[in-house]
């Protein structure tokens, strides 16, 4: 869906040097994919993003989204994008802000204010809906800005540095979200620095350094068998149930509950058991992403 | 989901009212305060009873009011735009949304316009009520020429730099200086004839600011007189739909 096929980008300034952003990247998200994208600061994460958003031109390359030109694309469908920093004026409160961004996300008038207020409370803004955006804490901002990108249904989601700043219960709400989001027509690309927590969230991480794509994340291997590996079910209802059945589960909030089996034949035997009670799930999906041992090797070698 | 552009300029003119339209409202005032100070201007220039003097004098102070608020509001009829949204990265928010940077600001352009337009119209109105008539489709027309014709080079200037107002400022500046130069006595044929071929380059304030009284006095204004600031105007947003279509970003 996302598609950068040997893309270069060079920065040249009125004064002083040229400098070289991106240095002959080529990099894929496929449709139904979380794709995460990490290296430390300088790395050029934030370009490739700008490339995939059209904000700016590749030098050499092509930047495709679902087969046609990357700003073809977003004038044509749009993509959900938080950026990093949330740029909205200070003076606006978060309400009218979300209300005047779903009018440009083209949210229909009649459903503005159910969607507004089910994205403020879905990202725990509601208490702080008449607050000015000026007001806000770093994670408030950030949930801000999650909640803007959410507002319209769109097919492409970039996240630039979602996890900047963000409290634990934040954290929870992003994992819930990328949880909820994961669709299979949906291209899904997260760049943080925090390496560690991309490799929860994501499907796989690409690695970046200076320019350079230093490691191209492999596709997460099915879920082992046999270990214990967490999974993260979402209830549409009978989550009172959730307990009785896996008795070390965590409840999450929202109806959503981190499960720990040894393998996908204890966690089968429970979601039967959960459904013979009646109750009906929403959604089943791994929280840890499989760490392979080189891609640790690369990580400490350029030092995230 | 295509954006709701259309509803979005309500917004955009509501924002102008509280923003904007206060700056220059207040801008104005002041520049009525210092032309009445310098002018010697007492209240008694209302008296009906002040004679054919006094009604000139309230007439000039009145043409005077309505050529600062038509510079002020075209001046600033492109801030909070292209730039200050280039500056603060905002841009990039908006157009991650399916709509085009050509179509947003020069909505928000035009939205400045027409709120100009709109509180220019009322206080005319008023003022034609309390004090003397004045022409208020003329006022209107006035202040629609200026935002095209100052505005327009404002709007082209702010898809360029951050330092907008005050190249316009000196753009602006540059002509009133250059036209009293060659008005004046002291100019040669030549000087006159090179300050002649250079206040093309420049934005034609000075003729702007010399329609203010056949607008408001409602006086007939010929075709000609008119060709120079709409062409440049309608010049200058022309470069700025093009400059936007070609540099929707910053970088």
């Amino acid at each position: 869906m996302i598609e950068l096929s040997h893309v270069s980008k060079t920065y040249a300034p009125s004064f002083g040097h040229p400098a070289r952003a991106l240095d002959d990247v080529s990099f894929r998200v496929a449709a139904g994919e979380v794709v995460g994208l990490s290296g430390p600061a300088g790395a050029g994460k934030t370009t490739l993003l700008s490339l995939v958003l059209g904000h700016v031109r590749p030098s050499s390359g092509s930047v495709r989204v679902d087969g046609i030109e990357a700003r073809r694309f977003v004038e044509r469908e749009g993509i959900a994008y938080l950026p990093q920093p949330l740029a909205l004026p200070g003076r606006w409160r978060v309400a009218d802000a979300l209300t005047r961004l779903a009018m440009l996300s083209g949210i229909r008038a009649s459903y503005t204010r159910q969607r507004v207020d089910a994205v403020m409370r879905e990202l725990g803004l509601y208490d702080a809906r008449r607050v000015r955006v000026k007001s806000l804490t770093r994670d408030g901002r950030t949930r801000l800005g999650l909640a803007q990108a959410i507002l319209g249904d769109r097919r492409v989601i970039v996240l630039d540095e979602p996890l900047e700043g963000m409290s634990a219960n934040s954290l929870d709400r992003l994992r819930e979200l990328i949880v909820r989001l994961r669709a299979f027509d949906r291209a899904i690309l997260i760049a943080s620095r925090d390496t560690a927590e991309l490799q929860r969230i994501t499907d796989r991480v690409t690695i970046m350094d200076r320019g350079r794509v230093r490691r191209l994340g492999t596709p997460r291997p099915a879920t082992p068998v046999d270990i214990e590996t967490v999974f993260h079910l979402v209830m549409h209802q009978g989550g009172e149930h959730v307990l009785a059945v896996f008795p070390t589960a965590i409840s999450l909030g929202r109806s959503t509950f981190a499960v720990r089996v040894h393998g996908v034949a204890p966690l089968n035997r429970g979601l039967k058991e959960l459904l013979d009670r009646g109750a009906l799930l929403a959604s089943v999906a791994p929280a840890h992403a499989a760490v392979d041992s080189s891609a640790l090797a690369i990580l400490n070698e350029v030092g995230t | 989901m295509k954006a709701r552009l259309t509803a979005y300029a309500g917004l955009q003119l509501r924002d102008y009212f509280l923003g904007r339209a206060v700056a220059v409202i207040v801008a104005t005032a002041a520049a009525t305060w210092a032309y009445a100070s310098t002018r010697g201007l007492t209240l008694s220039v209302f008296d009906s009873a002040g004679g054919i003097d006094a009604r000139d004098r309230l007439e000039h102070a009145f043409e005077f009011v309505l050529a600062t608020f038509a510079f002020i509001a075209a001046a600033v009829a492109a801030q909070g735009l292209v730039a200050r949204h280039r500056a603060r990265a905002y841009d990039r928010l908006l157009f991650s949304r399916r709509m085009r940077p050509v179509r947003f600001y020069g909505q928000g352009f035009v939205a400045a316009g027409i709120g100009a337009v709109m509180v220019a119209t009322a206080a005319a109105e008023l003022y034609a009520v309390a004090v003397h008539p004045v022409s208020v489709v003329g006022v209107a027309g006035y202040v629609a020429l200026t935002w095209l014709t100052i505005g327009g080079l404002a709007f082209a200037l702010s898809t360029l730099t951050t330092f907008h107002v005050p190249l316009l400022g000196l753009a602006v500046g540059a002509d009133f200086v250059l036209d009293h130069y060659s008005s004046g006595h002291g100019a040669t044929d030549a000087a006159t004839r090179v300050i002649g071929v250079v206040q093309y380059f420049l934005p034609p304030a000075h003729v702007v600011a010399a329609l203010r009284e056949p607008f408001a006095r409602g006086l007939v204004v010929e075709f000609h007189e008119l060709a120079w600031p709409v062409v440049f105007g309608i010049a200058c947003l022309t470069v700025a739909v093009v400059l936007l279509r070609r540099r929707p970003f910053a970088s």
